[in-house]
């Protein structure tokens, strides 16, 4: 099975933006047209998350999130600000085809993974991790690498697991839009720790990172975000430098 | 013939507006079917699937859909749940009937590699079939736990971390895809575009 190559939009609607350690946010375009963008490349999936949803508490856009989703012929994720199963309700019916929860399930309440993965299915839930390195441990961040949790990334991972996640989707709070590699060690750890996929991002700098993430980890994806947006590499040359077979849609 | 594709929406977790989306791309006409007077309305039938066996085939009979999709005689393509929930039986959260059309059970996978299989993996076709036609080879999305086993219909297989499943299946006014054409960038737009043709 090759390795699934998914361009992540980090959005503030109404734009994507590239925060680096989740700060310091930078307008980098519309996010329909990089979808869009994105799709013509080839990418095997498209996650799409607002950051800001859960920090500022406020509703989640939906129509946002439609627009996205119009001529995308691929899988969809889509998350930020989740809260019940009405939300996930919502995120399906504009397109999305797995919801992304982070804030939520750790700060109120994790039965939300439980129930959702009876409903909708566990492939349809994806947890979104924000690791943070402390010492020789891992600490789950929340409201977009903002708020400490407390939680032990490794212990959540396997509760979330347990509970019926059917992704999982490791950011590294320190990583992040660095572009200086990817935190290996703890992708390679929460990837030998449980049967569910995990994509990583936070990092890709250059192809070389991305291959060296897959030497050590060896995750089922990885997530591509500063890379895309500053049209430093596309999807297709990520392909052909891990060796995939391109695809590329008309 | 007007050539009108039906999509049965059961319940909360069928993701219709993809695969609307997509056979409207594919140059079709839909229908989403919320009840009974509606089949009469539409020449073929979509059964989407997002969700599990047990929650599917509970929607269905709620809806009172069961004995009009057994019924309908034109041709019906099954995506994924969609595609399982034509067997015999399920084995997801405990044993539950199926639609009973196709002779098959529905089992968790059993090989090496992560579950669910998520991701894009090629199809080897084992009969050719005219749903089929052009994509011998390509790459199609996959997103499941279960596989769909059967001896009598295969009309494609796939392989994942070296374990083989059933990938298409064809027999009668039935077909069915473990893969979700919807989601299938080019390939799979081609594949609806064959089933509105049939």
């Amino acid at each position: 099975m090759t390795i699934r190559v998914i361009a992540k939009l980090d959005v503030k609607p109404p734009y994507v933006v590239k925060p680096v350690h989740f700060e310091g946010l930078r307008k980098m375009g519309d996010p329909s047209a990089m979808a869009k963008k994105y799709y013509d490349q080839g990418a095997d999936e498209l996650f799409y998350i607002d950051i800001v949803s859960s920090l500022f508490q406020r509703e989640i856009l939906f129509h946002e999130i439609d627009k996205v989703a119009n001529n995308l012929f691929i899988p969809f994720a889509a998350g930020g600000g989740v809260k019940n199963i009405d939300d996930f309700s919502k995120m399906f019916h504009m397109g999305a085809d797995k919801v992304i929860i982070n804030t939520y399930a750790i700060q109120e309440n994790p039965d939300i993974i439980d129930k959702a993965a009876k409903i909708f299915g566990s492939q349809a839930v994806v947890v979104n991790i924000e690791a943070k390195r402390w010492k020789t441990k891992w600490e789950c961040y929340t409201d977009c690498g903002r708020i400490q949790s407390q939680k032990d990334v490794i212990d959540w991972v396997r509760e979330v697991e347990q509970r019926g996640a059917g992704e999982i989707l490791l950011q590294s709070v320190d990583t992040d839009g660095r572009c200086r590699g990817f935190d290996n060690e703890l992708a390679s750890k929460v990837v030998d720790l449980v049967s569910i996929p995990v994509v990583v991002s936070s990092g890709a700098g250059s192809l070389k990172d991305i291959k060296i993430l897959i030497e050590a980890a060896n995750p089922s994806g990885v997530a591509i975000a500063s890379l895309l947006h500053y049209d430093r590499t596309t999807i297709q040359e990520i392909k052909k430098y891990l060796n995939n077979d391109v695809v590329v849609s008309q | 013939m007007s050539n009108i594709i039906g999509i049965i929406n059961y319940g909360i977790a069928g993701n219709i507006h993809s695969v609307k989306k997509a056979i409207e791309r594919a140059g079709g006409k839909t229908l989403v079917i919320n009840s009974l007077s509606d089949f009469d309305l539409v020449d073929k039938l979509i059964i989407p699937g997002v969700g599990s066996f047990k929650d599917a085939m509970q929607e269905l009979e709620t809806g009172n859909f069961i004995s009009p999709i057994k019924g309908f005689g034109k041709p019906i393509l099954g995506i994924c749940l969609g595609m399982q929930i034509l067997a015999e039986l399920g084995f997801e959260f405990g044993k539950t009937k199926g639609l009973a059309l196709i002779d098959a059970e529905v089992k968790p996978m059993l090989c090496d590699g992560k579950i669910p299989h998520m991701g894009f993996s090629k199809i080897s076709v084992k009969v050719p079939n005219i749903l089929l036609e052009g994509l011998e080879d390509q790459e199609f999305y996959f997103m499941h736990s279960y596989e769909f086993v059967n001896y009598t219909d295969i009309i494609a297989l796939t392989k994942y971390n070296d374990h083989s499943f059933v990938s298409a299946v064809h027999r009668g006014n039935l077909y069915g895809v473990q893969f979700h054409p919807e989601k299938s960038r080019e390939a799979g737009i081609k594949l609806l575009s064959n089933f509105i043709k049939l």
